[in-house]
């Protein structure tokens, strides 16, 4: 056997191969007509190259005439199919010459079978044995060519221009997909077809003599298109894949709603309006205790709803449904079927047809029953507390008040909810009132309110109660709030006043007290200016007996006598106020002076115990803002104490008083002895009262001095000196820190 | 006689001024200060007066002044004023040589006549003192013999015993005798007594 006989069956085999690999995929896919058509048309070329090996083999002249007649059906096909597979494929190019050619090859076929032997001779005169390539020898015919052929090699024109019709118009689309279909497929086509159709004329006119290879030109045809094929399948295939991505892809994030809705007990819902049909997710139908079978329409779901809610929930839906309706977003209660109660929370969003009509309502709803129950909890909560409890949105408006404090306002609940908590507040200050709430918007944290400042509430009747306030701020899912406790002071400010009443009665006592220790020196200081009148005044009366009376020094006597009056007025001024039981009176103090004030009091007290006193007094303190004769009385009291201390064991006695600033803006005073100081348990233990180290002291004194600074926002304390005795020190917020 | 100062010595200006003007009026000469300190500067022991004087006093106080003219034998009669009834001051006052002791305010009579007593001390101090330094002089001028023979005159004993006592002749005693009799002044024994003790010389065998 020759390589001719193997050459040409595989032609045919490689051709039909690929034709039924095209059809395989056809019969997945049915709507691909595109590869039956090349089914069909590779079908076609590998039975033509049967059709042209049994020509090769043809021992007589006749044996070739009858098979080349018949090998023209084949062909037939083959244009057919072509052209469907360019008009398929290319979309493109004027589709006349496609339907000629197939028209013309048909009238070939026709004429094929009616005049002489085929369309390509009238008849075969002889066959000739021509030796090829190899050492092998075919059969080449030699006769009348037939003249009816210029047909069939019309068609084979008609079919080749509309190929390169198509093709032009293919490559002009300008995308590269297209160009490569047009460069590949229709140059392909193009090529071998007009190979094939040269070579058959040649062949037909006896001008060569050479083997009929017209079948491996369509070969190559064949081959063409599989090429363009074969990249459709792997495109194809490429889409497959990313479809089953996405189809994953989305069967999962399904997976996840899923998963997130049990997770979260979100129960997932749709009402389709029209059908009035309501489908849930198995989760949603525990959620509403429907059975899993069930049936839900609108009514069965608002017949789950508590009575109580249930007119609001369909209202909402009815305006959810309405033409520019809002999404629906509702917190309700469902009577389950065992009769106990479940909270939910429900929020779903209109689906619209073009012209607005609700086509679906669909959302998810989840138990928020302990939220409900935390929200009860708190409710009962706010309500049973001691302290009148109100809950005040950003605006300033009252969303909650309890019991307490409808009692202590003397409001129905009813007139305080749903307006502005600044009708609580006295008119006075109220605008301050604004202000503040503004301010705590932007410092949001729980504090108390007004720190320092009295603040008042106003009840209906118009009375003021002082009160004090703690504001917290709360996170809903409404917004924030305020939940602010009032708490009336009106008691707790009586008792104080009281306190206070009872400590300036214990500071009198003490204080009328150490003036009788001070007494001695008050009436020797008072005695100074009495004996300089009455010497002056005798004096006068001497100088006005003489002759003549000596009236200059009279004059300036009188003088004198006047000034030393007003000094002994003063000193009783002092005592007597001293001595007065009167309420306290704040005003802002010289420190300073108060200390010299003191020691002139002291004075003579001083001289006589054989004190010396050395002041160090800072210029330019702060004023102090405090009672005059109640901080005197702690000076003195001091400077008593240490004069005491020092009794008689000390040779060099001395008491320095001082006076600086302090930090953070207050004062500072000490009174320093070189006494025998304080035993370092004691040093604390003197603040309280009936405490004493002296024979005769009540202990009264520094527990009072103590009282009377602390009610001054000060501090009193002692300390030893390193080099003996001690130091009473106090420490006095300036006056402007105060206000 | 020369001029006696009231020296006038109290801390509060106000009083000081005033009892210096009573004391003025009185037509009496007065010498005032603010504070012992003051008057010590000015004080000379030489001068005659009485000082006014205030109890409680800064720095130096009234009864730490007289302390300090006591130690300097000053001839000044002290009359104590004080703001407040202070008996133990007072005793301790009088008993180291106060005139008196006032309390203010002080009438101007009481102050006056107290100023008085204390001005006729002061020049009853004076005339003793005079004397006092007569006598010191004279006694200054004798022999050492004669000294000794003076000691045992006073001492009462006679001109016979004393030469015995001496180791010498009761003519040499009684020529010595003479002399420091005539030396001193004076004619009789009592009168020599008494010059002797003015001068502060001890008691007889004293110094011998």
């Amino acid at each position: 056997m020759g390589w001719i006989d193997m050459a040409w069956p595989m032609v045919g085999a490689t051709s039909l191969t690929l034709g039924l690999i095209y059809l395989l995929i056809w019969l997945r896919q049915r709507s691909q007509h595109g590869y039956l058509l090349f089914f069909v048309a590779a079908a076609a070329v590998a039975a033509f190259s049967l059709f042209e090996l049994r020509m090769m083999r043809a021992t007589t002249a006749d044996e070739y005439a009858t098979t080349l007649r018949w090998a023209h059906v084949p062909i037939f096909i083959l244009f057919l199919s072509l052209v469907g597979f360019v008009r398929l494929y290319f979309r493109t190019g004027r589709p006349w010459p496609g339907y000629a050619a197939c028209g013309l090859r048909a009238v070939s076929l026709l004429l094929n079978f009616r005049t002489g032997v085929n369309i390509n001779f009238v008849q075969v005169t002889a066959m000739l044995t021509v030796p090829v390539w190899g050492g092998e020898s075919v059969q080449i015919p030699v006769g009348v060519a037939n003249p009816y052929v210029v047909v069939a090699q019309l068609s084979n024109l008609l079919l080749i221009a509309f190929v390169a019709d198509a093709t032009v118009g293919l490559w002009r689309r300008g995308d590269p997909n297209a160009r490569r279909r047009a460069a590949v497929v229709g140059g392909g086509i193009l090529l071998f077809m007009l190979a094939g159709s040269v070579l058959a004329a040649l062949l037909n006119y006896g001008l060569i003599r050479i083997p009929t290879a017209v079948s491996v030109a369509f070969l190559g045809v064949i081959v063409a298109m599989a090429y363009d094929l074969g990249w459709d399948v792997i495109a194809a295939a490429g889409l497959n894949a990313r479809l089953r991505e996405s189809e994953d892809k989305l069967r999962e994030s399904e997976h996840r709603l899923q998963l997130a809705a049990s997770a979260g007990e979100l129960g997932l819902w749709e009402w389709s309006v029209a059908a009035d049909e309501i489908w849930t997710t198995r989760e949603g139908r525990v959620l509403f205790g429907y059975e899993a079978d069930e049936r839900v329409d609108l009514s069965r779901f608002l017949r789950s709803i508590h009575p109580d809610d249930r007119a609001a929930v369909e209202r909402d839906v009815r305006a959810a449904l309405n033409k520019g309706g809002s999404d629906f977003d509702q917190d309700f209660r469902i009577v389950l079927p065992d009769g106990r109660l479940r909270w939910v929370r429900s929020r779903g969003r209109i689906d619209r047809d073009e012209s607005g009509v609700a086509m679906l309502l669909r959302g998810a709803t989840h138990d928020v029953t302990a939220r409900g129950q935390a929200e009860e909890r708190f409710r009962t909560l706010v309500e049973a507390a001691p302290s009148a409890m109100l809950v005040v949105d950003t605006e300033g408006i009252i969303t909650l008040a309890n019991a307490r404090a409808v009692t202590m306002f003397g409001y129905a609940r009813q007139e305080l909810l749903g307006r502005p908590v600044e009708m609580l507040i006295p008119e006075r200050l109220r605008s301050l009132h604004e202000a503040h709430r503004q301010a705590y918007r932007e410092e949001w944290r729980p504090r108390a309110m007004g720190a320092g400042r009295e603040l008042f509430a106003v009840r209906k009747d118009g009375t003021e109660l002082p009160v004090e306030v703690g504001l917290n701020p709360m996170q809903t899912f409404e917004g924030r709030f305020v939940l602010a406790s009032v708490v009336d002071v009106s008691e707790r400010k009586r008792s104080e006043l009281e306190t206070a009443r009872q400590r300036d009665q214990m500071a009198h006592l003490a204080r009328v007290a150490m003036l009788g220790e001070l007494s001695g020196s008050l009436a020797h200081e008072l005695n100074q200016p009495l004996a300089a009148i009455l010497s002056n005044a005798q004096a006068a009366q001497r100088f006005l007996g003489r002759d003549p009376p000596e009236l200059d020094r009279v004059t300036e006597i009188l003088a004198d006598i006047v000034k030393s009056d007003k000094r002994a007025g003063d000193v009783i001024t002092r005592l007597r106020s001293l001595l007065k039981k009167e309420e306290p009176q704040h005003r802002p103090l010289d420190v300073n002076e108060l200390v010299q004030e003191v020691l002139v009091l002291m004075r003579s007290d001083l001289l006589n115990r054989q004190i010396a006193v050395r002041t160090q007094l800072a210029q330019e303190l702060p004023p102090v803002s405090g009672d005059r004769v109640q901080l005197q009385q702690v000076l003195l009291n001091l400077l008593i104490n240490g004069c005491d201390a020092m009794g008689d064991t000390v040779t060099q006695r001395d008491i320095t008083v001082r006076s600086e600033s302090a930090l953070a803006r207050g004062v500072r005073i000490s009174v320093a002895d070189n006494g025998t100081g304080i035993p370092s348990e004691d040093l604390e233990r003197i603040f309280e009262p009936f405490v004493t180290t002296k024979p005769q002291g009540l202990g009264l004194g520094l527990a009072v001095c103590r009282s009377i600074v602390r009610s001054h926002n000060g501090q009193l304390s002692a300390a030893n000196n390193p080099s003996g005795g001690a130091t009473f020190t106090i420490e006095l917020p300036a006056a402007d820190r105060l206000t | 006689m020369q001029t006696r100062t009231v020296y006038l010595v109290d801390d509060d200006p106000d009083v000081l001024l005033a009892t210096q003007r009573l004391l003025v009026s009185a037509g009496l000469d007065v010498a005032a200060f603010q504070s012992a300190r003051a008057f010590l500067e000015h004080y000379d022991t030489a001068t005659s007066g009485c000082l006014v004087l205030d109890l409680a006093m800064p720095e130096v106080t009234g009864p730490e002044l007289q302390r300090t003219l006591a130690e300097r034998d000053a001839p000044l009669p002290i009359v104590f004023l004080t703001g407040r009834g202070d008996i133990r001051a007072c005793a301790e006052a009088m008993k180291q040589g106060a005139v008196d002791f006032l309390a203010k305010p002080v009438d101007g009579a009481d102050l006056l006549s107290s100023v008085n007593q204390a001005l006729t001390k002061a020049a009853a101090l004076q005339t003793e003192r005079a004397a006092r330094t007569h006598a010191e002089k004279a006694l200054a001028g004798l022999t050492v013999r004669e000294r000794q023979v003076l000691v045992h005159v006073v001492a009462g004993r006679l001109n016979k015993q004393i030469a015995a006592d001496l180791g010498t002749g009761e003519k040499t005693i009684k020529y010595h005798r003479g002399n420091l009799m005539k030396k001193l002044g004076v004619r009789s024994v009592a009168q020599l007594v008494r010059l002797v003790q003015r001068a502060g010389v001890g008691a007889p065998g004293a110094e011998v």
